[in-house]
């Protein structure tokens, strides 16, 4: 009983590092409809934005998010208004776009430091709660704790506030969004740079936990996708529920079955709600579409 | 006039003959030299460079200056480009390498073509010897002497230590779950049941997991008094920060292969590390009785690149080549036959480089007196401690079992 609540904390602790990488990959997959794969790249940059804040200026991690953030969002602006938006008519394109992203970032962060594995240290990395036998570290609850304040407000921008507003208006449908004012060109560069920035949290929020490596966003990409599709495309909620999901399903299955199977198992999960409920968990209707419906 | 003319021409050849002759001996050096691997490759390069000063400052090999050239392969593909410009264009003579197993592999057998040697200092792909190449040599250790030695360690080193008989040891062993750390599981399981030493459980994981919390927790299910682990950097400095995460205390922690680097060191700290065994290549640290030579090298290392050496690799390549140079002296010629013969009838006692290895070659051309050692992180400093006769003067354990 013991070990199967420790187990339960674990992954739930897990979950909140899926969840804050893919809070952003699932903002611009439901927004502009652009399958990012360069968006591991995105954490792997926020990572390496905290070691660089860490190195030259002294800072903790958790105090770098105040440059990392920032820093990445107006990189995500950059990225929209030169890669994405000139292809705009042609997703596919699009796709392979951010694929040449990903080396291209891969490559530029392996040159600059050679492959050596960079370690960020912070002065909470032995601090921890202790409840009985298991011990909650102060590094994952603190993610865990960002991630829920980060989906509830991320939630509340998209649903209160007039950016927010429109940003739905787009998701929802392009031209009509266009005919009632929405400026769509901005829109999408405000949400890539938000998407971004939030990769850029992710990175900033897990670079203690990690040897950082320029090709370490690929380890994350994979869950990233499945907790996307998994939760549903273009919901809050489903990529906050998806990670938990499947960070629990991934510790469950690491302890009782084989630490070496449980991908297999939670992408037998992913398979199994796919084919249940295409849209995902929280998934609107229609978004499994993308790449598919004619968007102008 | 004719005879004038012929010994015109008997002159001409002779200086063409001496022109060869002062020709440099060429030797490919294949790694990668970029990508994420290059760290390593770059580090072998300047142990490679450091041997081919050395002896050309002793005359060099065959009476002809050593020259060193470059080959960037970070994949098999580019490996056998690498042989095939280095070959035509370059006129290499010899080709040594690598750290990387796929791609030492590759290359031998592109070398093979062109019926060119290829000795490896530093490859410990098992099977890389197994193919029974007709040019292949490799002088230093394989991935079973690692895990031989990590199976040694525990004999020999640990279990004392405890104040424990062989059979009251237990043992958890811990492998990433590729070939490379397949095999090494496999060899350890087998001869530490064979010492008598309870094997309490194997488990395995993926290199690039973003949890190991799961093998932590089953790890400490099995309480074992040893948790050797074999892996690579990243998943290696990853289960040892989710060890300490979780509160899990192994009383001895040995890991394979690596943990032995700064990448490691600035992951957890020199207090977290203190008392934690590696397998590694014989380092610097050595004593220079056990490795004769191993000073001097640290000296030129120094003295070259302004700083320490990041990876015990180059040690492994610049023993590795010397090793090659008195080979092909023997032998009298570059080429491959007649060095593997000169090797294989070479017998040198274990401590006879700076490595501290010694030279005797089974009829696979694996050096079987190429043996890693056990170093201890100590202060944050890495410090020999077997076997015995290698440590360095006033070396002793700490720390064991960690407190």
């Amino acid at each position: 009983m013991d070990a199967l609540l420790h187990v339960l904390v674990v992954g739930i602790l897990l979950g909140g590092i899926y969840a804050v990488v893919s809070l952003g990959l699932n903002l611009i997959f439901g927004v502009i409809r652009v399958v990012n794969f360069a968006h591991g790249e995105l954490v792997m940059l926020g990572m390496y934005g905290a070691f660089l804040a860490y190195s030259t200026l002294g800072l903790d991690p958790y105090s770098s998010i105040l440059l990392v953030v920032p820093a990445l969002f107006l990189f995500g602006l950059v990225i929209q208004r030169l890669v994405i938006e000139p292809l705009q008519a042609e997703s596919m394109m699009q796709m392979f776009a951010t694929f040449a992203l990903l080396t291209i970032l891969q490559n530029v962060v392996l040159a600059i430091t050679r492959g050596e594995g960079y370690s960020v240290p912070t002065r909470l990395a032995a601090a921890g709660v202790q409840l009985g036998e298991i011990r909650i570290t102060a590094t994952r609850l603190i993610i865990l704790v960002a991630v829920t304040a980060i989906a509830v407000l991320l939630h509340l921008f998209l649903q209160r506030t007039l950016l927010g507003k429109s940003i739905r208006a787009v998701t929802q449908d392009r031209q009509a969004a266009r005919l009632m004012g929405i400026n769509v060109e901005r829109t999408f560069m405000v949400t890539f740079g938000i998407g971004a920035a939030l990769a850029g949290l992710a990175g900033a929020l897990i670079a203690p936990i990690y040897t950082l490596a320029p090709g370490i966003g690929g380890n994350f990409i994979l869950a990233a996708f499945a907790v996307v599709v998994l939760g549903g495309l273009g919901s809050v909620a489903g990529a906050y529920f998806g990670g938990i999901i499947v960070g629990v399903v991934e510790a469950f299955a690491g302890y009782y079955i084989d630490p070496e199977l449980k991908q297999a198992i939670w992408f037998l999960i992913f398979l199994a709600v796919l084919i249940v409920r295409p849209t995902g968990l929280f998934g609107q209707v229609g978004a499994e579409e993308i790449g598919f419906r004619e968007q102008t | 006039m004719r005879g004038g003319k012929l010994s015109l021409w008997f002159a001409a050849l002779v200086l063409a003959g001496t022109a060869v002759a002062q020709e440099p001996l060429k030797i490919g050096a294949i790694n990668p030299y970029s990508g994420p691997l290059a760290l390593y490759g770059d580090e072998m390069a300047r142990g490679y460079q450091l041997a081919v000063n050395l002896r050309n400052s002793k005359g060099g090999v065959l009476g002809r200056k050593i020259e060193l050239v470059r080959g960037d392969a970070t994949n098999p593909q580019q490996a056998i480009a690498a042989v095939e410009q280095l070959a035509t264009r370059d006129n290499v003579e010899i080709f040594v390498g690598t750290y990387v197993s796929a791609i030492a592999n590759a290359g031998s057998d592109a070398a093979l073509r062109h019926n060119k040697l290829w000795w490896d200092t530093n490859a410990l792909a098992a099977e890389l010897t197994e193919r029974k190449l007709p040019n292949f040599v490799r002088s230093g250790p394989n991935g079973q002497h690692f895990a031989e030695m990590s199976v040694r360690a525990v004999v020999e080193l640990v279990a004392p230590a405890l104040g424990k008989k062989p059979n009251q040891v237990s043992v958890a062993l811990e492998h990433e779950d590729s070939i490379y750390g397949k095999t090494i599981a496999e060899v350890q399981k087998a001869r530490l049941e064979r010492s008598g030493v309870k094997v309490a459980a194997v488990g395995s994981h993926n290199f690039k997991a973003t949890d190991l919390t799961d093998v932590v927790l089953r790890t400490r299910r099995a309480n074992a008094d040893v948790w050797v682990q074999t892996g690579y950097v990243p998943d290696t400095n990853l289960l040892l920060k989710t060890t300490r995460e979780q509160g899990y205390k192994p009383g001895v922690i040995i890991t394979v292969g690596t943990g032995d680097t700064f990448e490691t060191l600035d992951a957890l700290g020199a207090e977290y590390l203190e008392g934690v065994l590696v397998v590694s290549y014989p380092r610097p640290d050595i004593s220079e009785k056990y490795a004769p030579g191993a000073a001097a090298y640290l000296e030129a290392y120094r003295k070259a690149y302004n700083r320490d050496p990041i990876a015990p690799q180059s040690l492994a390549a610049y023993g590795g080549l010397l090793l090659m140079f008195d080979a092909v002296q023997a032998a009298g010629s570059t080429d491959s036959g007649k060095v593997r013969a000169a090797a294989a009838a070479t017998d040198k006692p274990l401590g006879s480089y700076p490595t501290g290895f010694g030279v005797k070659f089974d009829d696979k051309f694996q050096n079987m007196r190429a043996q890693p050692v056990v170093i201890q992180w100590q202060g944050g400093k890495q410090v020999t401690v077997f076997p015995v006769e290698a440590r360095r003067e006033g070396a002793a354990l700490r720390n064991l079992p960690r407190k």
